[in-house]
Parts: C-alpha cells; sequence; structure tokens
C-alpha cells in the first residue's frame, strides 16, 4: 500500500545523515521530490563546508601570553600570602586592592567616589573571602574546575578592561559597568567556593 | 566523519587537522612542541597558538556570528589551553581537543550573551531561550552567509556543529546541556529556514 505523503525534514536530514528508515530509503528512491530535496540537502552541506574561513582581524596572544602570567604570579603569590591575607581580613585590616597593575593612586580616588566606592569595596571583600578558602583546596571536579577557571578568567578580562577604560578616559558608566561585572563575577566564584567547601566539610 | 584526524600514533606525535570541504588546511604540531608546550613553556604555548588560532576563530565567528565574540572565544580558549594542556593525554587528536575548548567556550558566550539581554522566553536559564528569538524576515534574495547570519544563534550553532565540524546529535546534546532530540530539531528548523529564505 502506497502511503501519499512526501518526507518530512527530520526524515530527510536522517537519510544523508545515514540514519534514515526503511520507509524513507524506499519512498526516496520512487519520490522524484523528495530526492530532490534529500539533494538540496547534500548540496547545502557542501555548501556550508566551503564558505569561507574567518581569520583572527588582530593578534590575541601578547594579551593572552599577560593574562598566563599573571595567572601565574597571582597563583605563586595566593600561596604564599593566603596565611598574612586571611590573617588581615579577620583583623579587619582590609588593605584596599584594585585589577592587578592598576596604579594604585587611579585606584583610591575610584575607591573614594561616590558611584564607585560601594562596587570596589564589595569586590575588596570577596577578594579577601577568596584568600581565606585555601586556595590549594580549590579544585575539587572538571565541572567546578572548569567553572572557577572561566570566572576567574572573566576576571582578568574585566581587569584588563578596566585598565584600558581608564587609559582611554572612558565614560564613567563604562566604568560603573565594568566593576558591576566584576563584582558579579567574584560573588559567583565565591559562592562556587562556599559551596565546595561545605562539600569538603562534611566529606 | 569528523574533520579533524590525528597522524602519528604515540600521543604526542605530530597532528595533523583537514578542514572538510574544498580546501585542506594542515596544522603540524611537532612532538617537541607539544611536550613543552605540557610543561608550561610559553613559546611552546605560542607555537600551539599560531597552529590553532584561524580554525579556534573561524569556529567562534560562525557559532557566534560576530568579530568581538569570535575574538572573546579565541582569548578564553587558549587561556584554557594554556592552564589545561597538562592534562592532555594524547588519547584523541589535539584539535578535537582544542575544537571542545572552543566550542564550550562559544557555548558559554552565548548563554553569557542571553543572560544579559535578559530575553528567556521559556525561563529555563539555559540556551533554549535563544530558540524562540524570532530573527527578521529577509526581503528579496540573500546568500548563504546572509541566511546563517539571520538564523538564531542556538539554531546556527547546532547547525555548524553538525554539518561543518562533523559532531553527531548526541555530542551537541551533552555540549549544550540538552538532549540528541533537542538538537536534532534545531538542526531540522536550521535547514527548514535555509531552504524557506534561499529559495
Amino acid at each position: 500500500m502506497a502511503i501519499e505523503r512526501h518526507l518530512g525534514m527530520d526524515e530527510l536530514l536522517g537519510l544523508r545523515d545515514g540514519e534514515g528508515s526503511a520507509f524513507a530509503r524506499t519512498h526516496v528512491e520512487s519520490c522524484e521530490a523528495c530526492r530532490g530535496e534529500l539533494e538540496r540537502l547534500y548540496r547545502m552541506r557542501s555548501e556550508l563546508r566551503a564558505l569561507p574561513t574567518f581569520r583572527p582581524p588582530r593578534e590575541l596572544w601578547p594579551r593572552i601570553r599577560r593574562h598566563v602570567w599573571r595567572r601565574r604570579l597571582r597563583r605563586r603569590l595566593s600561596y604564599g600570602a593566603v596565611g598574612l591575607a586571611a590573617a588581615a581580613a579577620l583583623a579587619g585590616l582590609l588593605v584596599p586592592r584594585g585589577p592587578a597593575d592598576e596604579p594604585a593612586d587611579a585606584w583610591v580616588a575610584e575607591a573614594s567616589s561616590e558611584d564607585l566606592g560601594p562596587m570596589i569595596n564589595r569586590a575588596r571583600q570577596l577578594e579577601n573571602l577568596l584568600q581565606i578558602y585555601s586556595p590549594q583546596q580549590r579544585v575539587y571536579d572538571a565541572p567546578t574546575a572548569l567553572a572557577a577557571s572561566a570566572l576567574e578568567d572573566r576576571i582578568f578580562v574585566l581587569d584588563e578592561l578596566l585598565l584600558e577604560s581608564r587609559a582611554v578616559g572612558a565614560d564613567r558608566e563604562v566604568l560603573r559597568g565594568l566593576w558591576g561585572e566584576r563584582v558579579l563575577a567574584l560573588e559567583q566564584l565565591v559562592t562556587l567556593q562556599v559551596v565546595q567547601e561545605e562539600k569538603r566539610v562534611w566529606r | 566523519m569528523p574533520p579533524a584526524s590525528a597522524a602519528g600514533g604515540d600521543g604526542l606525535g605530530a597532528w595533523r587537522i583537514y578542514k572538510s570541504g574544498m580546501r585542506a588546511e594542515t596544522v603540524t604540531v611537532a612532538s617537541a612542541e607539544l611536550a613543552r608546550a605540557r610543561a608550561g613553556d610559553l613559546e611552546a604555548l605560542e607555537e600551539l597558538y599560531r597552529a590553532f588560532q584561524a580554525p579556534v576563530y573561524n569556529l567562534g565567528r560562525r557559532i557566534c556570528g560576530n568579530e568581538e565574540d569570535a575574538e572573546d572565544v579565541l582569548q578564553d580558549t587558549f587561556l584554557e589551553v594554556c592552564r589545561s594542556i597538562g592534562r592532555f593525554r594524547g588519547d584523541g587528536s589535539l584539535w578535537s581537543w582544542v575544537r571542545r575548548v572552543a566550542v564550550s567556550k562559544a557555548l558559554m558566550l552565548l548563554r553569557r550573551e542571553r543572560h544579559r539581554a535578559s530575553c528567556s522566553l521559556d525561563g529555563d536559564g539555559g540556551l533554549a531561550g535563544m530558540v524562540g528569538r524570532a530573527p527578521p524576515e529577509p526581503t528579496g534574495p540573500i546568500d548563504l552567509e546572509t541566511v546563517l547570519g539571520r538564523l538564531t544563534p542556538l539554531t546556527r550553532a547546532v547547525l555548524w556543529l553538525h554539518d561543518v565540524e562533523g559532531y553527531t546529535h548526541e555530542e551537541i546534546g551533552e555540549l549544550m546541556g540538552k538532549t540528541a532530540s533537542f538538537s536534532k530539531s534545531q538542526l531540522s528548523r536550521a535547514h527548514r529556514r535555509l531552504r524557506e529564505w534561499l529559495e
């Protein structure tokens, strides 16, 4: 008994990708319209694969290299300084700190400003919280490590953007946005560490 | 068939990438360089960057659809490569490993963009909100590049990962935190759109 219907897109794609049903295979042999559609899908895939390759418009390696250096440096520093930072935080001796490499005077001026000050102080508190959780205990499983890495990368990128924004005299609005995002990323990182720390304690 | 294949069987040998389609792109990383990269040597890591920057950028550009995001994907991918290359054991091709990192970064960026734009239609907090964002209807004849740009980011990502990069629906579903059926339905949707707009 002939089935009076043409193949749907799912069935045609299944055929193209070698997963077609027996009905679809039989049908396409006798149906010119569906055969034409199937050939069109093959052609489309070839056209997609033949599209030109985009190439990076500018050199990014120096920036990546700089991030890698900073990350290594920061890791060394955090391993060495964790005890001191924790003690300082617990004693309430929170030392103002901006993004790495940032001129201290510019940062202090921003930290005392009305619009950026609260965000910068919040970032400072979060950074000190991160220092309290032992860096040696930070990686627990692959998904957590990946999530933490992504957040750390994000923070590094934001630091870089903050430096560049200041260098070009960006609007205050831009700085507010960047600091806001930095605080958000730090909060997520702290949450991650707290959850992991709780798991570690109860393990 | 996936476009990447490994040459050399010792896990640290020379690796080659063959890009599907009309052109063949060959990237070779010597085993000694790979070993130095795994030890954290920045010059060797730069060699890896030189070898893979174009395919990674292209992947980011095709999935995210714009230059700026593609640069972010390239940067985030190589930050991850520099950090994690020591974990690469050589049981698959180096390009497959780098490409998986790149895809993960690109999808993460799509999620972040969606979160930033607060364009959730279904409220599931994942990528699905990008599915239903209706692209503007084209008027008049358009080419394949333009049509790709008009697909929603998620639909375009599935189309590219499956039809060009050679990922299976199961792999795409896993990468996106969805099912294989989800990937199939997105691919079907993409081809319906392509046919409709290119006719």
